[in-house]
């Protein structure tokens, strides 16, 4: 080992404490790039797998009923590689153990085969036997969630006639990976069952004999797909076709991409953050050190070391920051995604989902780590080549301070000599200054950003259980019903209110421009559900005329006082052109509002509604419960508060981590930040700190010096931090938003005010620790030493 | 703490080492001393021979192994910390070799850092003036010369009218003409204001301005002179 090794060691043993602090900082950075990337590839490569292996559609329609002859036909069409036809709807399940009635989605399978389409995977049990048409097969998620295994027995209300099935079969499906009953937007895997059942069977308990109403298939090649589109619309225009569309329309795959492109998000702006700052301590570290050591490397120069053996001497050290910063940063990645990865187990239903990030990530993190390190050592090791011999032989140099301006100047001379001194030594090293004030800004920004979160979630909570939904349940029909049946429902046990749901599947266009939506019907003086913007203002669309997203409106190209042409999907199939009275910007849920008795006359299907929202006395909960089970019409029956605690665990589960991940990160970054400024501080004072104790002036007196100077830099990356952290929250949650919900722009005094405390408490700790430094000042020593 | 008459400074079989067993370094061997008031002293002796410890330890900077410095009633050898801090405060002036003025503070403040927390000091322009820097009082050391780096550093040794000087070779980084400037600075300082002065040097020459001369070697007093006939420090050479 040469000399130079054992100094290095050496040097490394004497600034541990440094090396961790700017290795942790670090080393989050790389944690969050491991887990964000190891996650996204995880999810993304279950998600592609499962998708291949089970032959997930590419495209899918349903219609009103088709004859099943038309299917051989439709398999010809150019581009189609497969295709399945289906009978599918919905019923509801009865389980002893459980009030309410459960929705069920049902499908059908092909008797005496696998589907070529959306294949299934069986988990537990067996394919059903031809000949035996009450078996079926149950979705994993609902059949754990119940306990139900194969051999037991689910009672099912299919258009009022109850039948008993066996449950031979256990299984998952990739159209339900992420599985929301009709009208949700969370999985609720108790409150919804998903049923394959042999398709003679389903189609008579439908009646739909000898007929489809649900068509999935897969395309030979991507560049065929609008080919088939048109096709298949054509051809199934006449058997009530509501529009044949992609996975980026089917919920499930929908919420996957959506999810996918968050982490990916995440993956891009949080490691940045981490890693600048840690380039800095770096770099603050090395270049202390390079100062100090000045003479010493004019020293080893003058005995003949070449000046690129002493720069690869110090760019070493940044190579034991970054192998710390790396490890910490590759195995608490490993840990958060593993976590992470099991809380998307719990939503997202593949076969299999494990954590794992492959070598490119690993490696990734790794260059990553040591490019940082590199960069963040470079000037440092540049100063130290380009010193010249000479140095080590040169008189020392007081640092060479200046006066500052006038204004600046008169504002000192009425400060202590101390005080002069840490304003003056802020001013003298002003790079430095800005970037502790920026270390501790984007801490503080951080942290915000992570109490931001929850916040901005339960404020979405909040304006859509306070001011948007505010029913207590909400019943689905099968299909449409003459509003007459509210009456019926008003006089049912425990309902105390109860207003119509109408929703019409329709196609916008403007020019080329053409979009798939659903328009809400609104009574005017809507309680139960209104259009609330995400700054909480309620929107009464007008009494003609259409209310559109600013979303939608983007998309469609269109303003208020546009033209739009709305094609209804079902029912009359109504082409009209309708004008747009107002564009909102709803928070939640839809994109095209209208009154509910135009969106009648305009489809000319005045008085039909497709459900009902409902306030109920909770005493009466249970009996009304076994008369929603009666009703044939009726396929889901939601109940608000369920949802909203099923909300607020899944929250707690995967925000609440996140929060708690981010709010250590904030303050490992900001006690990082403030620890390194003050050793440094201290070490570059140590000789001044030194003679003030000579002079007389006491540990307390002395010890004031960087506790100053640090609450000098807090006090101005304070509001620097808040501003920073408000701008980033919005953005961040921005990025987040997705066409199924946006944030309501938040500002929360009590989060910021905690976020500061934190970050200030997390520097004064730091401050304070680097300072038992001063008590180690040997007087003497110190004196001696030349700079 | 009061200040003592006569001597200022009782120094009896002294000793300080460092580090232990076959490793142990002696610095001082059992040094017997007494020190007048207004006496300018000079320890004169090559490195290592123990005078920069003997000052720190006279300074409260550092403490000795055995034996006991005594300033008036105050033993040095055995005060706590905040003694020797209210010690230094009240009674001591230093002079470094390498000046020790806090670069972020001009001239002037250096040596108000002092005046400010002494008892009753002259003001600080008096202190520049004793030293003949009453001009360039605001600037900051590095735009000084090593010369008057160092007379800004007695300024500021003087300023609180300390009972004892000590300067650990204050000539040591500077040429003849400024050396010869600071020599009379202290020379002036002590005859002004009679403060007892311990100046330490490695040169024979200087050692001709002071009362006595006492010369180490081996961490002991190999003798005391006094000079019969103190020389001016124009007339030094180095």
């Amino acid at each position: 080992m040469s000399p130079l090794h054992h100094k290095l060691l050496r040097d490394l043993r004497r600034l541990w404490i440094q090396v961790i602090a700017a290795g942790t900082v670090l080393g989050c950075g790389i944690a969050i790039f491991v887990m964000s990337i190891g996650t996204y590839a995880s999810l993304e490569s279950a998600r592609d797998d499962y998708y291949r292996q089970s032959k997930m559609a590419d495209l899918t329609t349903s219609l009103v009923r088709a004859p099943n002859s038309l299917e051989p036909s439709l398999a010809l069409i150019p581009g189609v590689a497969a295709i399945e036809t289906r009978t599918v709807g919905f019923g509801l399940i009865d389980l002893p153990t459980v009030d309410e009635p459960v929705t069920a989605q049902l499908l059908s399978l092909p008797e005496g085969r696998r589907p070529a389409v959306n294949d299934l995977t069986l988990r537990a049990g067996r394919w059903p036997e031809i000949h035996r048409p009450n078996e079926a097969v149950l979705n994993e998620a609902f059949a754990s969630a119940r306990g139900i295994e194969p051999g037991g027995t689910i009672s099912l209300l299919i258009r009022g006639e109850r039948k008993r099935f066996t449950i031979v079969g256990v299984a998952s499906s990739p159209e339900f990976v992420f599985a929301v009953a009709p009208g949700s937007i969370l999985p609720e895997p108790g409150r919804f069952g998903i049923l394959w059942i042999q398709r003679s069977t389903l189609a008579s308990a439908l009646e739909l004999d000898g007929a489809f109403n649900d068509l999935v298939l897969r395309l030979s090649s991507e560049t065929a797909r609008a080919a088939v589109i048109a096709t298949i619309d054509q051809r199934l225009a006449r058997y009530g076709n509501r529009g044949v569309y992609g996975r980026e329309r089917m919920l499930s795959a929908r919420y996957l991409t959506d999810e996918l492109s968050q982490l990916k998000t995440l993956a891009s702006i949080l490691p940045p953050i981490f890693l600048v700052v840690a380039m800095f301590l770096i770099h603050s570290v090395l270049s202390r050190l390079v100062g100090m050591e000045r003479s010493n490397i004019g020293l080893l120069k003058s005995f003949g070391y070449r000046n690129g053996a002493i720069g690869w001497h110090y760019a070493q050290f940044s190579l034991a920051f970054s192998v710390v910063g790396i490890a910490i940063g590759i195995s608490l990645g490993i840990v958060v995604g593993q976590y992470m990865t099991g809380v998307y187990r719990e939503v997202y239903h593949f076969p299999t989902l494990d954590f794992r990030a492959d070598a490119l990530t690993f490696g990734g993190a790794a260059a990553v780590g040591l490019l940082a390190g590199l960069l963040g050592a470079f000037s440092a090791v540049r100063r130290a080549t380009r010193l010249a011999p000479i140095v080590a032989l040169s008189p020392p140099t007081p640092t060479s301070f200046r006066k500052l301006s006038g204004r600046i100047e008169r504002q000192l001379a009425s400060l202590s000599l101390r005080s002069r001194m840490v304003v003056r030594r802020l001013f003298q090293f002003p790079r430095r200054s800005a970037m502790t004030i920026i270390g501790i800004a984007l801490a503080l920004a951080l942290l915000i950003m992570s109490e931001h979160f929850p916040i901005a979630i339960n404020r979405l909570l909040e304006l859509n259980f306070g001011t948007a939904q505010r029913m207590h349940t909400t019943v689905t029909f099968a299909d449409q019903r003459n509003e007459t049946v509210l009456r019926e429902i008003r006089g049912l046990p425990g309902v105390i209110m109860a207003e119509p749901m109408r929703v019409a599947d329709v196609f916008f266009s403007n020019g080329h421009r053409r979009e798939r939506e659903v328009i809400i019907g609104l009574p005017q003086n809507a309680m139960l559900n209104r259009l609330v913007e995400s700054n909480g203002s309620i929107v009464v669309p007008d009494k003609t005329g259409l209310t559109l997203s600013a979303s939608l409106a983007r998309k469609l190209g269109v303003e208020a006082g546009d033209r739009v042409l709305v094609e209804a999907t079902d029912g009359l199939r109504v082409t009209t052109q309708v004008s747009v009275s107002k564009v909102a910007s709803p928070f939640l849920g839809g994109s095209a509002y209208m009154d509910q008795t135009e969106l009648g006359r305009l489809l000319r299907e005045p008085g039909r509604i497709n459900g009902a929202y409902l306030i109920i006395d909770p005493e009466q909960r249970q009996p009304l419960n076994a008369r929603f089970k009666q009703i044939p019409s009726i396929v889901g029956v939601a109940y608000t508060d369920r949802f909203q605690s099923e909300l607020q665990k899944l929250f707690r589960e995967g925000v609440g981590f996140f929060s708690n991940m981010f709010l250590f990160f904030s303050l490992s970054m900001a006690a990082g930040v403030a620890f390194s400024a003050a050793r440094i501080t201290i070490s570059e004072q140590e000789r001044d700190l030194a003679t003030l104790r000579v002079l007389g002036y006491d540990r307390k007196a002395i010890s004031i010096l960087p506790l100053a100077e640090m609450t000098v830099l807090l006090v101005v990356a304070i509001p620097t931090g808040l501003l920073l952290g408000a701008a980033l929250s919005n953005w961040m949650m921005h990025q987040f938003e997705t066409d199924l919900f946006s944030f309501p722009l938040i500002f929360d005094r009590g989060a910021y005010a905690q976020s500061t405390l934190f970050v200030t408490v997390a520097v004064l700790l730091a401050t304070v620790w680097a300072r038992r430094d001063m008590n180690k000042i040997q007087l003497v020593a110190a004196l001696k030493s030349h700079e | 703490m009061k200040p003592v008459s006569d001597p200022v400074f009782a120094i009896e079989r002294l000793c300080k080492s460092y580090g232990s067993g076959p490793a142990t370094v002696h610095a001082l061997r059992g040094l017997d001393l007494t020190i007048a008031p207004g006496e300018l002293l000079v320890l004169l002796g090559p490195s290592g021979s123990g005078k920069s410890t003997l000052l720190n330890i006279l300074g409260g900077l550092d403490r000795p192994t055995s034996g006991s410095a005594r300033f008036g009633n105050l033993d040095l050898a055995t005060a706590d910390d905040d003694t020797l801090t209210e010690y230094r405060r009240r009674h001591v002036g230093f002079v470094f070799q390498f000046y020790n003025l806090i670069a972020s503070l001009t001239a002037r403040e250096n040596v108000e850092l002092v005046s400010e927390i002494a008892d009753a000091p002259m003001s600080p322009d008096e202190a520049l003036g004793l030293v003949g820097l009453g001009e360039r009082t605001t600037h900051f050391p590095a735009q000084l010369s090593g010369g008057e780096q160092q007379r800004v550093a007695i300024a500021r040794a003087i300023v609180k009218r300390p009972t004892v000087l000590l300067c650990d070779e204050p000539t040591g980084a500077l040429d003849v003409a400024t050396g010869v400037k600071v020599l009379e600075s202290l020379l002036h300082v002590n005859e002004t204001i009679g403060t007892t002065t311990l100046l330490i040097t490695h040169n024979s020459d200087i050692a001709r301005i002071g009362d006595r001369v006492v010369h180490f070697a081996d961490g002991m007093i190999r003798d005391v002179e006094i000079n019969a006939q103190r020389v001016a420090p124009s007339q030094v050479r180095w």
